[in-house]
């Protein structure tokens, strides 16, 4: 009867508290004994594979991905649970973060059996991380216009062009490449365009660093020269690349990373209010609201997507509004703080604060901006 | 894995049917004059008193009711009488009669409550009171009550009462139980309120298609789609966290320090809410949206009273704060609980 897109409740399991339950003491344990610092953005930021191994030798890497493929057969609703406990905390993902969230699921979805036999045990234990390679310099939100090109030749393809804003390609040991394999049909702007599992020390390959206005780098202008990937690299179907990239949409945009950015920050606004170096300020429980509201509908896609329900429109809101909230934290702590001195028991938060306020214009802007979402969310209630 | 929460469909159409033959306001006038008609048709069907011990329906089932109601802008007081009114009567062991109407508030030690919604049109209004030896409860006749008509912005009778507390046959209650009507009256504005801004998106989205400036629909201007989506976001996350809360009080668990935490989420997101879906529900329907001829302000008003009642939207933001700061360094366990009820 409703009318707004629905988000249904869903209660926890007792499997998954019990879940939970051992995240927990692993994270405490991690952090009593010096493993990681939380720290803000940390699924972006945060490049730590030796911890990622340490996820995996628990089973908490490659969770839905089945067993005889290296992986643990769990439900999305577990690798939620995981990942959101993980977040929280503000432990270092950055470097399984794409190869876990999107790739394995893509393999399963449309990889051939032989790349799924020679990445996916890879991608579990945490020895094979990806970067994502969709965005050029002149293709953004409009990401059908892509000029990266592929051109068949003997055995493979052969691509030229350059793509840019990939985080963590430096670091990674393949990104997965949208490139137009067929020429450009005005009428058909979503057809001939392409996918392509890119090994990223392949000869005619150069990564070029771009530092982030924070000065860290992820960011990487990743440039083509003739690059060669054989056939058996191409993903999916040939032509297929625009309903591929479409159909992760869901499991790109309602995760818990698209509303625990700057969870430690929360919690040291908190863990400083009740230490008495900040004045109680309603905002704060505010944001805890929100977050925790969010927590649910986040809740309830993945329980969809592990039921095999299509959930986009749901998908889109978590993610306005959880990058919104996010950013609103960042700006809460940043109106908050002042400059103080070393005495004021604010020096934990003040340097958290820093690092939030300059990542936060990437919270609106990475995985569709929210303008563009906004558009998808105007089109499910019918008005374009 | 649970079921997940869901009202039973058959239920949730019926609910529809009924209350989309809700009156509404009479021509020419902002006073919300109770709807005894519509009332009669529910308490035929058993809608006046959902959730009584005898009939088996929960919070989830009452949750569809008020939002049915709110949807098509009933003035009818089924929250007060069966949640509120009704249950505390239940509670306290005093005779229900179910074919009688009220309505329920707290009273100072003279007597006196402000603002007691629909008091001026019920046959009794159970009323709690703080005595010297514990908390009391009294089904007082409406004709036994003193009674100061007064309304809210949205038109509803919101009047002042005064008891003769001394002469009210009554009885005792545990503190428990009044802190719990507190939650429960907190929480069913809330559920109210997703409710009224659902139908806001629904008739925001609909206006949007319809109405021609330029040339083209308002819906075609990009302006015009975010701030429907706007409302479209507002009103899911705002469900959400009253469906989290809704579970709680179903689960009926009785722990009243864990139904807080979930009602005060649900109290701010849905009154933070509020100030956009108001907004932008006005905005997108320009100047006749403003008049009493038009009926958004019959759900946008309401929505707006509704979040005074029961506690400010700021005193449960300030409630939030004070109960992480309290829970030490770790929010995300205390919000996110690993054990079961
Ligand atoms: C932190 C971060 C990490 C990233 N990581 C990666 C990565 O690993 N791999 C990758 O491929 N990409 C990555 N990106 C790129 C990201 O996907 C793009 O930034 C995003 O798609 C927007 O493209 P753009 O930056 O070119 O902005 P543009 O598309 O040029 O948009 C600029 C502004 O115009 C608005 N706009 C554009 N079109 C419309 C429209 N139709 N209607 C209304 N407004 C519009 C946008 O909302 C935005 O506000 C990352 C970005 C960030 C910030």
């Amino acid at each position: 009867m409703s009318f707004a897109p629905a988000a249904h409740h869903v209660h926890e399991s007792a499997e998954l508290c019990a879940l939970r339950v051992d995240v927990r003491a692993f994270i405490r344990d991690e952090i009593a004994s010096g493993g990681f610092v939380p720290a803000v953005d940390c699924w972006l930021n945060s490049w730590d594979a030796a911890f990622s191994r340490r996820l995996a030798a628990r089973g908490w890497l490659g969770m839905t991905i089945p067993v005889e493929y290296g992986g643990h057969g769990r439900t999305f609703l577990e690798r939620f649970v995981v990942t959101e406990e993980l977040l929280a905390a503000g432990a270092p993902l950055a470097a399984h973060w794409i190869s876990d969230r999107q790739i394995g699921p893509s393999l399963m979805k449309f990889g051939s059996e032989e790349q799924r036999r020679k990445l996916l045990p890879g991608i579990a234990a945490g020895e094979v991380f990806f970067a994502i390679g969709m965005s050029e310099p002149d293709s953004g939100s409009d990401l059908a216009s892509v000029r990266t090109k592929a051109v068949k030749v003997d055995g493979g393809w052969q691509l030229t062009g350059s793509k840019i804003w990939t985080s963590g390609a430096h670091l990674s040991h393949y990104f997965i490449v949208l490139a137009r394999s067929a020429p450009l049909d005005p009428e058909h702007r979503h057809a001939g365009l392409s996918q392509y599992i890119v090994a990223l020390d392949a000869p005619g390959i150069e990564i070029r660093p771009i530092v982030s206005m924070n000065g860290h780098h992820h960011f990487n202008q990743v440039f083509f020269d003739g690059v060669f990937v054989p056939d058996a690299m191409l993903f999916g179907r040939e032509g297929d690349g625009w309903k591929q990239v479409t159909s992760e949409l869901s499991y790109e945009r309602s995760g818990p990373e698209r509303f625990l950015s700057t969870w430690p920050v929360l919690a040291e606004m908190a863990a400083a209010t009740a230490r008495g170096d900040l004045a109680p300020d309603p905002e704060l429980g505010r944001m805890f609201a929100r977050l925790m509201a969010l927590h649910q509908m986040s809740l309830s896609v993945a329980d969809a997507l592990t039921n095999g329900r299509a959930t986009d429109q749901e998908a889109a809101i978590v993610k306005v509004l959880g990058t919104a909230t996010e950013g609103d934290i960042a700006e809460l702590a940043g109106s908050t703080i002042g400059g103080g001195d070393a005495s004021d028991g604010l020096a934990r938060l003040r340097a958290m604060t820093a690092t939030a306020l300059l990542s936060r214009p990437g919270f609106t802007l990475r995985g569709g901006t929210n303008e563009i979402l906004r558009g998808v969310i105007a089109r499910g209630l019918g008005l374009r | 894995m649970d079921a997940p929460y869901r009202i039973d469909a058959q239920l949730e159409q019926t609910l529809e049917q009924v209350f989309s033959t809700a009156a509404g306001l009479q021509p020419g006038s902002t006073d919300l004059h109770f709807d005894r008609k519509l009332w009669a048709t529910l308490a035929d069907l058993g809608f006046t008193r959902l959730t009584s011990q005898a009939t088996g329906a929960t919070w989830i089932e009452a949750a569809g009711l008020l939002r049915a109601a709110a949807r098509h802008a009933a003035a009818v007081p089924v929250a007060e009488n069966d949640l509120l009114a009704g249950w505390l009567v239940e509670r306290a062991g005093l005779p229900d009669e179910p074919a009688l109407i009220r309505t329920a508030c707290i009273a100072d030690a003279s007597g006196s409550a402000t603002g007691v919604p629909w008091a001026t049109e019920v046959d009794r209004i159970v009323v709690l009171w703080e005595a010297p030896d514990g908390w009391r409860v009294a089904d007082v006749p409406r004709d036994d009550a003193t009674i100061s008509p007064g309304r809210d912005l949205a038109g509803r009778p919101t009047d002042d009462v005064r008891v003769d507390l001394a002469r009210a046959a009554s009885a005792a209650i545990p503190a428990a139980c009044v802190r719990e009507y507190d939650l429960r009256g907190a929480l069913a504005r809330a559920v109210q309120s997703t409710g009224a801004m659902d139908r806001m998106l629904a008739l925001s989205s609909q206006y949007a298609t319809e109405r021609v400036q330029f040339g083209r629909a308002l819906a075609k201007f990009q302006a015009i789609q975010h701030l429907v989506a706007d409302i479209a976001c507002e009103t899911a996350l705002a469900t959400a966290a009253v469906d989290a809360a809704v579970f709680q009080m179903a689960s009926g668990h009785g722990d009243l320090d864990w139904l807080e935490l979930a009602v005060a989420i649900a109290r701010s997101v849905v009154g933070h809410a509020a100030s956009v879906t108001v907004r932008n529900a006005h905005q997108v329907h320009g100047a006749i949206g403003t008049t009493l001829e038009h009926r958004l302000h019959e759900l946008t008003k309401p929505v707006l009273a509704w979040r005074t009642e029961f506690g400010s939207l700021r005193e449960w933001d300030a409630r939030l704060t004070d109960r992480i700061a309290r829970a030490g360094s770790d929010p995300w366990s205390f919000g996110v609980r690993a054990t079961r009820a």
